[in-house]
């Protein structure tokens, strides 16, 4: 799943006929006053401005701004860019015309098992949060489009009467249209207001959630996807992406702050069960990583390194189920490159590594482990005969 | 008995290499319970016609790849599954294509990063055709004693020590591709081994869900328990859970689901496979579909290492009610043969070396020539002639005899278009012939008569020297027994017209300090046969031999610096011709002397 930012997410909106607010992304204030010149809109109405990050809370933040003009709109852009915020530095502002508005109303499409959903619900914003039961739903078989008649009539259950029902199902058609097409997972307006002027339904904000598998049919995908946890990536965690984006096979890495057990298993499965048995027995995951797919050992060795920098930790779990075929004796030949070089750099000081692994060439792999032993590193390597996730148990013994 | 894949399942597999390889897993398996190989056809179009050899026991067998399912089911009508094994963005259409043939009940899709879309497509048409459909990302799927389509069950050392060979009584659902390893060797350890064990793919919205898989294996008898191994994310667990609370059901449930995790970890964080994503309203969270596996009266283990415990319980409880047996072990297994790698790793067997080489190696990182690495002897400053020192005579030669060899060379490098060897260069180059024949044309002018004296005047001087013969005495020597002296005369050079290469060599090797025993012969020689006809020189052959001979090169080696030599030349022809796109050369009738008989009449056959 991909999330997209605001900005390229009303993008493809507008792209399927939807009403969008007149908006602009902008990296400086100067950017801004320019636009101002050229953009009638930008003086003629009241603006929001708001930083264009992956951070959540944003309003708490004082990251949004609303009803503002040109000069205060530039002025707020001015405070926002470069403010840090975590790991984030704010770089970007997307700054959109207000709309006049009495009524907010709700609109999602999201992805189901047969096909699809839309629902609908007259209220909007936070009301809707609160009031559940008022969302209305068309299901969809993948394959099928809705019908104008069946989005009436979802349009008339969720409370929308006379030509307002008719804008809405028509909003909802075109929500299902730009959700189908552009691959999406999630989209949600919250809200959808009537603009005063013309009584066009207008999405305010979009909540665009793609799916990244699909890139290659969307050559007009020309932004990025956005972290989905309120932070931006770190430097480890871009490196180790972008060795997963050139490889057959897959590494993954992502690093939690404050933890002291560092994982470094193999799988997609087996990794969320070590993490699970981490978590079982009071201990703080440092990271999530993964490596499946008999990736290559180079590409295993960076995962490697990734890990041993993490800070404050204190056991690595070099987890593993028995694998199918992936060559237990090249991808550990990667890990040991890595323990090598994270101790030559003066790591691993007082980390104890735990390592349980079966597979193809197996006997190999483990014993290469082993000899670790005699370079000083402080490890313990068990075999598929101990169950997988004993070595959790027996690193985080008391 | 089991379920989705058996005795009687023929397969196809769609895609290339990733596909050949999961073929070989396949025949191992094969090998292993003693059946034929279940892989009928491959449909790859760029290598359609040809085949892919898939080793099965110490043999190969051919299999046919086609360019479309139609061909391949047509020329093999009892294909009933296909594998496929074609990159994500066109899956869609190769699943399709296999599901609308008639012939194919199961397809089974292993590609990763299919978009949900497709994937949710392949299962609608899938359901609609009433066949079915498992993945994508799915690892395989297994059947004890019976079939395996995929990779599933890893290494043949893993199908033995999880038993896999004969049937057991419990059936394995994963999303996971290494978990439903694990299953499968924790089942034959805590219990009697497995039935069918599917890796339904990691994916948000399999093909095929739980329920279908568990409807299936209640209906298979032999499978007594299922064990289900499942992840945060989705409703599957919860869809199954509801499937077997519903009514009594034969089967035992036992489940696991991992991603307890995510309850401590930052908001919006997520691990593991594409489909381990929570809801919006927490629906999908390991707790809520742990709970309701255990509500529907599953057994559910608190942790995955307590599966094991679990699984033995349950296996104790069908034997004790006598629903299951404990499982015969068959004597004598299938070993998988050995590569003669492996075999001589393992030191279990001898080869005669067919060949002996005392030169060079390059089983390592770089090649090295008799011992010593390529690189250092870059960075070390040796050049060209070091090398020929090294691979002709195996020994580091010196500073002043690479500057000989140099000279001796750039001497030696051509010797104009009219020679022999040179001419037949460019006459095969004219005629439209690549290099290295063209090259070999001008090579195979090399003799007695053209740039082949070298290694006979040398081997002739060095006996003279070799036993202290005076001129005299090696003239006689040669008349009587050789003839001719090679290395002595010249066709056009002579005394008065002295060719100017034997006076730099000469010139250049006296100026050495060095001792030059055959060369100072060979001088001697030039005395007394110039003295009796002007040409009889010491050619650019006789001394080039001399030299060599002195700094100690064997005679049998010295005729390959003519030819080392002389090939920079006949590349410089070759290329030069290419370059001025040279017409195809005839010999004018004028150049040729007709001495055949006039033209006659041809008697009648007798």
């Amino acid at each position: 799943m991909a999330k997209v930012l605001e900005g390229p997410g009303m993008g493809l909106m507008k792209k399927w006929g939807i009403h969008v607010p007149q908006y602009a992304v902008v990296t400086s204030a100067d950017e801004l006053s320019k636009l101002g010149h050229v953009n009638d809109w930008m003086k003629q109405s009241k603006l929001v401005a708001k930083a264009h990050e992956a951070l959540g809370s944003r309003f708490k933040l004082g990251l949004v701004k609303v009803g503002l003009d040109l000069t205060g709109a530039v002025a707020a852009t001015k405070e926002m860019i470069g403010r840090q915020v975590g790991s984030i530095t704010v770089s970007q502002v997307i700054v959109s015309e207000m709309i006049a508005h009495k009524e907010e109303y709700y609109c999602a499409v999201k992805s189901t098992r047969e096909g699809s959903e839309i629902l609908v619900a007259n209220c909007g914003g936070i009301e809707v949060e609160s009031n559940w039961d008022r969302v209305k739903r068309l299901c969809l078989d993948v394959g099928q489009a809705p019908s104008h008649e069946a989005l009436e009539k979802l349009s008339k259950e969720a409370g929308f009467t006379g030509s307002l029902a008719k804008k809405m199902a028509d909003f909802a058609g075109k929500m299902f249209s730009c959700f189908d097409n552009e691959d999406a997972q999630y989209l949600e307006v919250n809200p959808v207001v009537t603009r005063e002027n013309d009584g066009e339904l207008v999405a305010l904000d979009a909540v665009t959630l793609l799916d990244g598998d699909a890139k290659f049919r969307h050559p007009d995908w020309n932004f990025q996807f956005a972290a989905e946890f309120g932070r931006s990536y770190s430097k480890d965690e871009m490196e180790v992406m972008a060795v997963d984006s050139k490889i057959k096979g897959s590494v993954k890495f992502i690093e939690i702050p404050g933890g002291d057990t560092a994982m470094l298993p193999a799988g997609g499965g087996a990794s969320v069960y070590y993490s699970d048995a981490v978590v079982a027995r009071g201990g703080k995951l440092a990271n999530y990583a993964e490596y499946s797919g008999d990736p290559p050992d180079w590409a295993v060795e960076v995962l490697t390194e990734k890990v041993c920098s993490l800070p404050g930790i204190k056991n690595i779990i070099v987890g593993g189920a028995i694998a199918n075929f992936t060559d237990v004796k090249k991808t550990f030949g990667g890990i040991i490159n890595g323990f090598r070089k994270a101790k030559g750099d003066g790591k691993l000081k007082g980390v104890k590594i735990w390592v349980r692994r079966g597979g193809p060439r197996e006997k190999e792999g483990l014993d290469a482990m082993r000899a670790l032993k005699d370079e000083g590193f402080d490890i313990n390597v068990f075999d598929r005969n101990t169950p997988l996730t004993d070595i959790v148990d027996k690193a985080l013994h008391k | 008995m089991s379920i989705l894949a058996n005795k009687d399942t023929r397969v196809v597999i769609q895609g290339g290499a990733a596909g050949v390889n999961a073929a070989r897993r396949m025949a191992e398996f094969c090998y292993l319970i003693k059946r034929p190989l279940n892989v009928e056809a491959f449909v790859y179009p760029p290598d359609a016609g040809k085949t892919n050899e898939v080793p099965y026991g110490s043999g190969l067998i051919a299999i046919p790849i086609y360019k479309t399912i139609a061909e391949a089911t047509k020329n093999h009508p009892t294909i009933n599954t296909s594998l496929v094994y074609i990159g994500a963005d066109r899956a869609m259409k190769g699943g399709m294509e296999a599901l609308d043939d008639a012939h194919i009940k199961v397809v089974s899709m292993i590609t990763e990063g299919v978009p949900e879309k497709d994937a949710k497509l392949l299962g609608a048409h899938a359901r609609k055709l009433g066949k079915v459909f498992n993945g994508p990302s799915s690892i395989g799927i297994i059947s004890a004693g019976a079939c395996r389509l995929g990779v599933i069950g890893g290494a043949f050392d893993n199908l033995v020590l999880s038993k896999l060979y004969r049937e057991g009584s419990f059936g394995v659902i994963t999303k996971s591709g290494g978990l439903s390893n694990e299953i499968i060797w924790i089942c034959s350890q805590f219990a009697d081994g497995i039935t069918t064990a599917i890796g339904i793919g990691g994916d948000a919205y399999p093909g095929t869900d739980y329920v279908s898989y568990l409807e299936m294996f209640e209906n298979d008898p032999q499978t007594k328990a299922v064990v289900v191994v499942g992840e945060m994310g989705g409703d599957l667990e919860e869809r199954a859970a509801e499937w077997y609370g519903a009514k009594k059901r034969r089967v035992k449930l036992i489940g696991v689901v991992s991603g307890f995790c995510q309850e401590s970890l930052p908001k919006g964080m997520k691990f593991g496979h594409a489909g381990a994503k929570e809801g919006m309203k927490g629906e999908g969270s390991a707790r809520s579909k742990s709970d309701a596996l255990k509500k529907s009266g599953a057994i559910v283990p608190a942790t995955f290492g307590a599966l094991g415990p679990a699984i033995k319980d349950t296996y104790q409880e069908l034997l004790k009610s006598g629903q299951v047996k404990e499982p015969v072990e068959p004597a004598v297994l299938p070993r998988l043969p050995k590569s003669i790698e492996e075999a001589m790793k393992a030191d279990e067997v001898m080869v005669a070396p067919l060949i002996r080489t005392t030169i060079s190696d390059d089983r390592g990182d770089e090649p090295c020539y008799d011992g010593y690495p390529a690189s250092e002897l870059i960075n070390k400053g040796y050049e060209i002639p070091h090398v020929i020192g090294l691979l002709w005579d195996k020994r580091l030669i010196s500073k002043q005899d690479a500057e000989i060899i140099k000279r001796i060379m750039m001497l030696s490098a051509d010797h104009g278009p009219c020679v022999s060897g040179a001419y037949g260069t460019i006459l095969a180059a004219c005629a439209g012939i690549g290099l290295s024949q063209s090259v070999a044309a001008g090579l195979i002018m090399i003799g007695p008569r053209f740039g082949g004296a070298v290694t006979d005047a040398g081997r002739f001087f060095k006996h003279a020297v070799d036993n202290k013969m005076t001129v005299d005495e090696f003239l006689t020597y040669m008349k009587k027994n050789h003839g001719p002296v090679p290395g002595i005369g010249h066709r056009v050079k002579s005394l008065r017209n002295p060719d100017k290469r034997v006076k730099e060599l000469v010139g250049y090797v006296k100026s050495l300090n060095i001792k030059t025993p055959c060369l100072d012969f060979a001088l001697q020689v030039e005395q007394v046969t110039a003295a009796k006809k002007d040409n009889l020189i010491l050619n650019v052959d006789g001394t080039m031999a001399a030299v060599l001979v002195d700094i100690g090169f064997p005679v049998d080696s010295l005729n390959g610096f003519f030819i080392l030599s002389r090939t920079i030349g006949l590349i410089g022809h070759w290329v030069d011709q290419k370059r001025q796109d040279s017409r195809l050369v005839r010999l004018f009738d004028y150049l040729v002397n007709y001495a055949a008989p006039k033209r006659r009449e041809v008697p009648p056959l007798k």
